[in-house]
């Protein structure tokens, strides 16, 4: 019965067959010569996969080739300048280099008054009433067409329960509920789950901000407790602005960036 | 209790592998042609559908891993400890908790995006949908990718561990590195271990099949095991540990009498008291090798005090050298005696025995009288046994020749020649000589030979030797004989008369006719046979018999309505035979009867359905 290494043991009994480092040489060589009958006989899907993972790797290759040969020579070197280094007639000048501080707290008044507010998407799309909801018919014919049903994501909030159906004029369905988006840091650049406490603005109609309908360019509000933040007062930050920068009904999934 | 097979785990993909196969099989296996025209809850099904076939190949593939991999609780505990040892339980469960997460979660994925796919009301809408579930569900797995690696790994060596039966009888060797106990295993099965001048030559567990009295025993080879607290062993001395510690073996403790493996019997000694707790239990066996350099008595007091010491303990010290043999197959006779002896002991202090005490019994036979009667044993075997205990070979043999001419051994069966000069022995043989062929004359005296017996059965046949004995056949014989003459003769005739015979047609053997039980009786009459009880033949008997089947089997099936076939029956029962006359011929000219039907196809529909119908097509 063969046990643990017993092919590493044949090979140090035995040696290898008479010709297998001749056939491992040519096997090796002959790999060029598959690959490029394989890139030129594929066909279909596997061909686009194929050719596209063969194109990064010849980027990376070409990338290490160029490293190589860039070694061998000699460059000028162009960032050997120092930052703040001013040519000779301008030496007598003062740099400008005042900063001003500035409470965030106070920035934050500053922009709710003016009512602008400086977000990463600043022009969307605006949805029209057909996309976002959905006639639906009731009665007994079938004739009545006042009721509509949301296509896109919304959020409601904890405490929602649903008017009376009959009397209930726009439906949002559980399946196009969410809670939680997935939140970037713009400056962290690190990603995180959170809970969304309400939809603060669409920018599409006002009539979604009150349904709670959540499209690209949204503003919501989202729970950033698990973040930390602490404002110079020592008071907890626990709630910021975000803005959402997908598709959700198209994705699955709410992506958005903290409005710092 | 699922019973695992460490050789047939399925291969565990890499990350990268699994999600290109999984992805280029949903490719495949499921239609790929849709529009956004059609209507949108054929576009949702299509697209669903792919989701949850790339959820169900992951989650399949997943489970088999799952259930391939043994469980450490449900194996027996010598192999979880081995595994513990080789591949770290907490690494291997966690590896295996993580793949049944990503399992899970490539579940949840796929259904909460089945559940968004029933909103979606437009073709462009539900693909993206999928695109999302499906990278979701690649995303899960890229992160698997080192608990895959892994698992790739931990397959491979296991496949290859040796299959160690905890159960069966076992003798296991064990002592410092270099002592001899791959040679000692060399030498007793046919494992065919590695043994080098270096220590630790040995990394792990081998195992060998050896028989004696008719059974099978497995001898396991450990690597050496060194002096050290049981913390600091390493990875290989915790695989001998592990075998010492649950195999229920004889263990071989194999000492260097010649020191020849770098530690002094003082150190081998000192190991084998720390180990000592392992052996409780279980026959033990002092093995003490590499004798053929030194003997234990060329050895130093104190030494041979030590093995003095053992063998008044108890434990039997056997002298070997695993060079030139000797020994060997005394400490394989002690140790399955000892662990026979040992494991017949455990059974009958154990309940399952009781059971079948209870039901066998010996008997003995009751004395009759008081004669003694011993068991008879020829002389042959007697003298055949003693001349095996001496064990003196009779004669050289030609095997011993060829061990000892090696390459230069030629078989020569000419030397065995009873020939009267010797030296003629070597003499070649031609075949033919002058035209005439040597074999036909190999005798010198051989024409004469001929004429001799030539002449005696000229006297013999003379003498009527050959002659058939007329007085001693009585008279019922001589009847036999006449009538056995005449059968032959009156087959004959009735052989040329029938070849004389002009028959129009095929000739059919007489069974494939009836014969009447007339023409029988004057037959038999004729030559002689006496026809008196016509009831009570063979014939007769037959007949009464298929005819009350057959009545049987009237009565049994359901009587024709009409009373024409009845009687139509009755009057074809009368003649005796079944078939009519009419019948007969049309049969013999193979004609279509009434059982030959065969229902046209007239109007056949695919050459008359669809556009091209109406005749205008012979064949599609």
């Amino acid at each position: 019965m063969p046990q643990n290494e017993h092919i590493e043991l044949h090979r140090k009994r035995h040696g290898y067959r008479l010709d297998h480092h001749e056939k491992k040489r040519k096997k090796e060589s002959r790999e060029a010569h598959e690959r490029s009958h394989k890139a030129r006989k594929l066909i279909g899907l596997k061909a686009k996969l194929y050719h596209k993972q063969r194109h990064a790797e010849k980027i990376q290759m070409k990338k290490t080739i160029k490293m190589h040969e860039q070694r061998k020579t000699k460059q000028k070197n162009d960032d050997k300048t120092p930052e703040g280094a001013v040519p000779a007639y301008l030496l007598d000048r003062e740099g400008q280099s005042r900063a001003k501080v500035l409470s965030n707290m106070i920035k934050q008044k500053r922009k709710e008054k003016a009512g602008k507010w400086e977000v990463p998407l600043p022009k969307v799309r605006a949805q029209g009433e057909t996309e976002v909801l959905k006639v639906i018919r009731t009665g007994k014919r079938q004739k009545k067409a006042w009721k509509r049903m949301v296509t896109k994501v919304c959020f409601v909030g904890d405490g929602f329960t649903r008017k009376p159906p009959k009397y209930e004029r726009f439906i949002r369905p559980m399946g196009l509920r969410f809670k939680k988006a997935h939140v970037t840091h713009p400056e962290l650049k690190a990603t995180f789950c959170l809970p969304i406490l309400g939809v603060k603005k669409n920018p599409s109609s006002p009539l979604y901000t009150t349904l709670g309908v959540i499209t690209k360019g949204t503003v919501i509000e989202v729970n950033v407790s698990e973040l930390g933040l602490v404002t110079q007062g020592g008071k907890v930050v626990w709630g910021k602005y975000a803005q959402v920068t997908n598709n959700p009904e198209n994705d699955g999934c709410i992506n958005a960036v903290l409005l710092v | 209790m699922a019973l695992y097979n460490f050789k047939k785990i399925m291969v565990v993909p890499t990350a990268k592998e699994f999600i290109d196969i999984t992805l280029s099989k949903t490719q495949r296996k499921t239609p790929t042609v849709i529009h956004k025209h059609y209507q949108i809850h054929r576009i949702r099904h299509f697209y669903m559908r792919k989701v949850k076939f790339t959820q169900q190949n992951y989650h399949d593939r997943l489970t088999q891993i799952l259930t391939d991999f043994p469980k450490l609780d449900d194996i027996h505990p010598f192999y979880a400890d081995l595994m513990n040892v080789l591949y770290d339980k907490d690494h291997y469960k966690l590896a295996l908790g993580q793949i049944n997460i990503a399992k899970n979660l490539i579940d949840n994925v796929a259904k909460d995006y089945v559940r968004l796919m029933k909103y979606g009301d437009s073709l462009y809408r539900c693909k993206q949908l999928k695109r999302a579930a499906l990278g979701r569900m690649c995303t899960i797995l890229k992160r698997q990718k080192s608990s895959l690696e892994y698992l790739e790994q931990v397959r491979q060596h296991l496949s290859r561990l040796p299959t160690i039966d905890p159960n069966t009888r076992t003798l296991l060797l064990c002592g410092y590195p270099n002592v001899g106990k791959s040679s000692f295993i060399n030498k007793v099965t046919r494992a065919d271990v590695d043994v080098q001048p270096y220590a630790f030559t040995t990394k792990s567990l081998f195992v060998g099949h050896m028989d004696y009295r008719y059974l099978r025993w497995q001898v396991v080879d450990t690597p050496g095991i060194l002096d050290h607290p049981l913390e600091d062993r390493n990875t290989i001395e915790m695989q001998a540990i592990t075998a010492l510690a649950h195999l229920r073996a004889a263990v071989l403790y194999v000492m260097d009498v010649s020191e020849q493996c770098g530690h002094t019997l003082q150190e081998q000694l000192e190991l084998f008291n720390n180990i000592r707790p392992l052996f409780a239990n279980k026959p033990l066996i002092i093995v003490a090798n590499k004798c053929d350099v030194k003997k234990i008595t060329e050895l130093s007091e104190e030494n041979q005090k030590i093995f003095a010491d053992l063998s008044v303990e108890g434990i039997p010290v056997i002298e070997t050298s695993t060079l030139t043999e000797e020994g060997v197959m005394q400490v394989k006779t002690e140790a399955c005696d000892r662990l026979l002896a040992h494991r017949v002991d455990t059974k009958m202090k154990g309940k399952k025995v009781h059971d079948v005490l209870n039901r066998l019994h010996l008997a003995m036979p009751t004395k009759r009288d008081e004669k003694e009667r011993p068991p008879f044993i020829p002389e042959g075997a007697l003298t055949r046994r003693k001349a095996m205990e001496v064990d003196a070979p009779k004669r050289k043999l030609e095997r011993d020749l060829e061990m000892e001419l090696g390459d230069d051994y030629i078989l020569d069966l000419q030397k065995y020649w009873d020939l009267m000069n010797d030296d003629e022995k070597q003499d070649k043989i031609p075949e033919v000589w002058e035209g005439h062929n040597i074999a036909d004359y190999i005798d010198p005296d051989i024409m004469k030979k001929l004429q001799e017996l030539e002449k005696e059965e000229e006297l013999k046949e003379r003498a009527g030797e050959y002659d058939s004995d007329d007085e001693s056949e009585d008279e019922e014989m001589q009847e036999i004989r006449v009538l056995a003459k005449q059968i032959r003769e009156k087959k004959q005739l009735m052989v040329v008369e029938s070849k004389e015979k002009d028959v129009h047609g095929p000739r059919m053997p007489r069974t494939a006719t009836k014969v009447r039980a007339r023409t029988l009786e004057k037959e038999m009459g004729n030559l002689g046979l006496d026809m008196n009880d016509k009831d009570g033949s063979h014939y007769a008997q037959q007949a009464r018999r298929s005819r009350s089947i057959a009545k049987k089997r009237k009565r049994e099936a359901s009587a024709p309505p009409t009373s024409k076939t009845r009687s139509q029956s009755a009057s074809l029962s009368i003649r005796g035979e079944l078939t009519s006359n009419s019948q007969k011929g049309m049969n013999r000219q193979g004609k279509k009867g009434e059982a030959d039907r065969h229902v046209f196809d007239l109007k056949p529909k695919h050459l008359l359905a669809g556009k091209r119908k109406s005749g205008t097509t012979d064949r599609r």
